[in-house]
């Protein structure tokens, strides 16, 4: 019985660290070899940007057509390719049945669909920051409430996952724009 | 260790239980805080290897006590037990940060308790149980929407069978806390309501389903509070059987409820639409062979209050919902009676749930419009006249002979 237990634990323990640890592997791939998409993100709730320390990051293009008229299941997986503007920003262009040769594909969440249009939940929402620049970045969407310029972020996708490396506003990453914004106060 | 015997010994050793409890929860929290402070001046490399280390050191402790040959002490399990799980979610959530990874925190959650669950068995925890409990319960609520069926909260009842060795009136070392019973039956509850709403919510394109869940929900509870017990635990007070109390209200309120002549329509529609799913006719079946282990532990009460809900049950081969009210009043009144008759007999009965159930009754026909004030009259007076005469025979019964 005792020695059930101790197998039975060692298991548990291995799988403990083996799911971070997968994690980590597949993620890691994608950062070193995934190809970069850049997605035009809304401007963010200025009365709630913040979620704890974090930025809510919500791409504007959520939809993307489908080749027939199908009623997917809400929380079913698909997989979507991108069209590439001639700013460099990153659409949604089709769901496809599996994933292509060749491209990048993502694999995302299906919210509801609507004759030949499916509405669906990227698979990132947020980009976290250090706590202390976390009152900065609230100081910095308040001042840009009317700008229309949007944030840019870029995404790293590989194999039909998707990681978020970056947020970028013209051109600049938004953690060098908060911490500058820290050591210079005022500007 | 051996068991302690007297009560004050049992309070300090749950005092025990509950400070190391604590202690591991605060030591958790505050090792997370602490690390992801300033986590953008680290590398990543540094930032996941602090991730692993509160999770290998609780490992560490936990299979260091699980190697000793003299029994360790209640607290110093619980405290790493729960240690190891918070170190668990820790790591995976900072992991997910590290990545500014998204995702459905239920996915999150999923993961977690299914990896802490073997330790409720190997370190005997009561405390990962609660939580194992509480987030399946979280899971399955949110998850009854989902439309893939092996994602939804259809699976909740595999999950619940996961701490099968604690099952209540299954033999197992020692009998569960009281706290871990109420714990349990409303996790139970919460779930298996869930799960069959998710049933309902599978028949896409009839939005008509999603009101009547409430019939599954009825016959959930009653089957709930005729899962099968062991003589001892038969025998219990029922303030030691949660599932019963729990259940229990939720039938006999329903069905109260529904004697009143403006809502027997809509439980009758209820319950003709509701029965017409798969997993209505599943309950009925484990109300069956549950009522029938009932009536051989002599529960027969019990049984005739989870019927309660079956009564209904007729309303989806297009009985009149004014038969099925009747039924139902006849059947609660019945039920009420039997409850205080049976401690006549010199049998243990339910006498003050059965008065209140007998005056809830009486209540809600005076508050029912539906029906004249001759017919209730009428109604009281035989029901009342029958009363007197059966104390009046059971009296006479159980007069000493001189």
């Amino acid at each position: 019985m005792k020695s059930a237990a101790l197998i039975i634990f060692a298991v548990t323990a291995l799988a403990q660290l083996a799911v971070p640890l997968w994690q980590i592997r597949t993620h890691e791939q994608v950062l070193e070899h995934g190809t970069i998409i850049r997605l035009k993100c809304r401007a963010p709730d200025p009365y709630d940007p913040l979620r704890g320390r974090f930025l809510a990051v919500s791409p504007e293009d959520t939809k993307v057509s489908l080749s027939t008229i199908e009623a997917l299941t809400h929380g079913k997986s698909i997989f979507i390719t991108f069209t590439t503007d001639a700013d460099g920003i990153s659409h949604p262009a089709s769901r496809v049945a599996v994933p292509p040769s060749s491209g990048p594909y993502l694999r995302v969440k299906v919210a509801y669909t609507l004759l030949k249009e499916c509405e669906f939940r990227w698979p990132f929402d947020r980009f976290y920051i250090n706590e202390e620049l976390a009152p900065e970045a609230d100081k910095w969407f308040a001042e840009r409430i009317r700008k229309k310029d949007g944030v840019i972020a870029e995404v790293r996708v590989l194999g039909g996952r998707a990681v978020l490396s970056d947020l970028k506003f013209e051109g600049k990453s938004f953690r060098e724009i908060l911490k500058e914004r820290v050591k210079r106060p005022g500007s | 260790m051996t068991e302690p015997e007297t009560p004050t010994a049992e309070r300090t050793q749950a005092a025990k239980v509950l400070m190391g409890m604590l202690g591991a929860l605060l030591l958790g929290a505050g090792l997370i805080s602490v690390l992801a402070h300033n986590w953008d001046d680290y590398p990543r490399s540094i930032r996941l290897l602090f991730s692993f280390l509160p999770l290998m050191a609780a490992q560490a402790g936990s299979f260091a006590v699980l190697r000793r040959e003299v029994p360790t002490a209640a607290w110093v399990r619980e405290s790493l037990a729960l240690l190891q799980t918070l170190a668990t979610g820790a790591c995976i959530a900072l992991v997910s940060q590290i990545y500014n990874l998204g995702g459905e925190w239920p996915d999150f959650l999923f993961w977690w308790f299914l990896l802490c669950l073997p330790l409720v068995w190997v370190m005997r925890s009561s405390a990962v149980a609660v939580f194992y409990l509480w987030a399946t319960a979280q899971w399955a609520v949110h998850q009854s929407d989902n439309g893939v069926w092996y994602q939804s909260a259809m699976i909740y009842p595999l999950l619940l069978a996961g701490l099968f060795p604690f099952w209540p009136g299954w033999r197992f070392d020692r009998p569960l806390s009281i706290p871990l019973r109420w714990v349990m039956s409303l996790s139970a509850l919460i779930g298996l309501c869930a799960a069959a709403y998710a049933s309902v919510r599978g028949r896409e394109n009839d939005y008509s389903f999603f009101r009547h869940a409430d019939c599954l929900w009825v016959l959930t509870a009653a089957a709930l509070m005729l899962l099968p017990m062991s003589r001892a635990g038969v025998a219990s007070p029922l303030r030691q059987k949660p599932h019963i109390v729990l259940g229990g209200m939720i039938v006999v309120g329903v069905t109260l409820f529904a004697t009143m002549g403006e809502t027997t329509g809509y439980w009758t529609r209820a319950f003709a639409k509701g029965m017409q799913v798969p997993w209505a006719w599943m309950l009925i079946a484990v109300l069956v062979v549950f009522a029938i282990m009932a009536l051989n532990a002599r529960r027969a009460l019990l049984v005739a209050v989870a019927f309660a809900s079956v009564i209904l049950v007729p309303a989806v081969i297009g009985v009149e919902a004014q038969v099925i009210q009747w039924a139902m009043i006849t059947h609660l009144f019945l039920v009420g009676v039997a409850s205080i008759g049976v401690e006549l007999t010199g049998r243990k009965g339910a006498p003050i749930l059965g008065t209140l159930l007998v005056c809830a009754l009486v209540a809600a026909r005076f508050a029912d419009s539906t029906q004249s004030l001759l017919a209730k009259g009428i109604t009281f007076l035989i029901a009342g006249a029958a009363l007197l005469a059966l104390v009046v025979i059971a009296a006479r019964r159980t007069r000493p002979t001189s």
